[in-house]
């Protein structure tokens, strides 16, 4: 199985991003993701407002974070959701992002154990146990539950990028989404995955391995390549030293593009991305060049690719063109 | 004059190439935030039915551009040789 999801910030009006997915449905994708950050707008009312106007596409929350959203109400999110959409809503779910929490005071503290915990929090709520839930980090009496049914299986999908959230993903995900775009990265991400599916005695066939990239498609590889340039300097920057090393990156020029983020020297920080960096943290170029490093992705393993942000300097244009020129080369074969 | 009215005066062989320039604009909008919910509503309700470049599609376009680009609706309206339309859009520009 091959399929193809479609990542949208709702930094944009919510008008445009249901415009875009319309588009996306309309053009074969599988998957709408929608991120979920305090400072953009609400995820579940961006996704409410894309269910109604859509009909078969999936779609959930791309990532949601247990740390600003309790277990509980993502639960109850994601199955008022269902409800507009039945059948269609998944649920992305992950540690977060440190630097974001920090700006609201939220420590990230035993993000394994956090998150797993979440993930058995939200199946519990989904089915409507009758028993509490004691857990290190989350707790629910007995009785704690839905006034109403859940009609439908929402897949969990954890989002991970180390290896030991990757393996956890592969143990208790119905899917997991890979933050990464580099084939080795990819690769090694999905060996993780696979461990933790065997030693958890699961199926591989029964986890939906999703490489989550930064993308760029455009008709011109120069114009592919501009607007990944502030998302490459910022990966680069939240990068650990052995994500760096391993892509040739020194720690001094990712501390120096730090530095100048954090102090809004955006010319300096994003001057400092070069060539190597973009290959290393984002697939990008003409449609024939995505098709090829697609396929590429394909073959380490994984069954769901996603368009992440920023999709193209256009994001109507770079929607259309990746499904007129990229989506029917998998879709057919 | 209504936008229904001025509409009327677009040959209908201009429809699907004018409604995919005004969506452009649309999209890239500074004063995007300026639509009303309920025209936005209404333009998504044409889009989901492919149906923005009929001539119910193209006045609720037309006007969402207006209140969100004037110049860009100009613009577009200029591109398409839409002289008498643009006029009456703005009679103060005779």
């Amino acid at each position: 199985m091959r399929s193809f999801g479609i990542e949208f910030v709702p930094m944009e009006l919510y008008w445009r991003t249901t415009y875009y997915s319309i588009q996306a449905e309309r053009l074969g994708y599988d998957n709408i993701w929608i991120t979920d950050h305090f400072n953009n707008r609400n995820v579940y009312v961006s996704l409410a407002v894309i269910a109604n106007y859509t009909d078969r596409i999936k779609l959930g929350p791309g990532v949601t974070n247990p740390y600003l959203v309790h277990p509980v109400m993502t639960a109850q999110s994601v199955a008022s959701l269902n409800e507009v959409a039945p059948g269609r809503v998944v649920c992305g779910i992950g540690a977060g992002d440190r630097t974001t929490l920090d700006m609201v005071g939220v420590e990230m503290k035993a993000p394994l154990r956090t998150v797993r915990e979440a993930v058995e929090v939200i199946r519990r709520q989904l089915a409507r146990e009758k028993g509490g839930y004691e857990g290190r980090v989350f707790r629910t009496a007995a009785g704690a539950r839905f006034n109403f049914k859940v009609q439908n299986p929402i897949p969990i999908y954890v989002g991970a990028q180390g290896p030991k959230m990757l393996r956890l993903a592969g143990a208790i995900g119905d899917g997991a989404l890979i933050n990464a775009s580099h084939p080795d990265d990819i690769r090694e991400a999905v060996r993780h995955i696979r461990r933790g599916v065997e030693r958890a005695g699961r199926r591989v066939e029964d986890v939906d391995i999703a490489a989550y990239t930064s993308f760029s498609v455009a008709e011109s590889e120069k114009k592919a390549r501009k607007p990944v340039i502030p998302v490459v300097a910022y990966i680069v920057a939240g990068s650990p030293p052995s994500i760096l090393e391993k892509h040739g990156v020194s720690t001094e020029v990712a501390d120096q593009i730090r530095s100048d983020l954090a102090n809004r020297r955006w010319g300096e920080a994003f001057g400092a991305v070069d060539s190597d960096m973009i290959d290393a943290f984002a697939v990008c170029g003409t449609p024939e060049q995505c098709t090829e490093k697609i396929d590429a992705l394909f073959k380490t393993g994984i069954t769901q690719f996603v368009t992440g942000s920023p999709l193209g300097p256009n994001v109507r244009g770079a929607i259309d063109l990746f499904g007129r020129e990229v989506l029917p080369h998998f879709k057919e074969s | 004059m209504s936008y229904r009215e001025l509409v009327k005066r677009i040959p209908h062989a201009m429809y699907e190439r004018l409604s995919e320039k005004l969506m452009d604009v649309l999209l890239e909008a500074k004063g995007g935030g300026d639509v009303p919910s309920s025209l936005a509503k209404t333009i998504l309700y044409y889009w989901q039915r492919d149906q923005l470049a009929s001539e119910a599609g193209l006045v609720n376009l037309l006007q969402a551009v207006e209140i969100a680009d004037p110049e860009g609706a100009t613009a577009v309206l200029d591109e398409f040789g839409l002289e008498e339309v643009k006029l009456a859009l703005r009679p103060a520009e005779r």
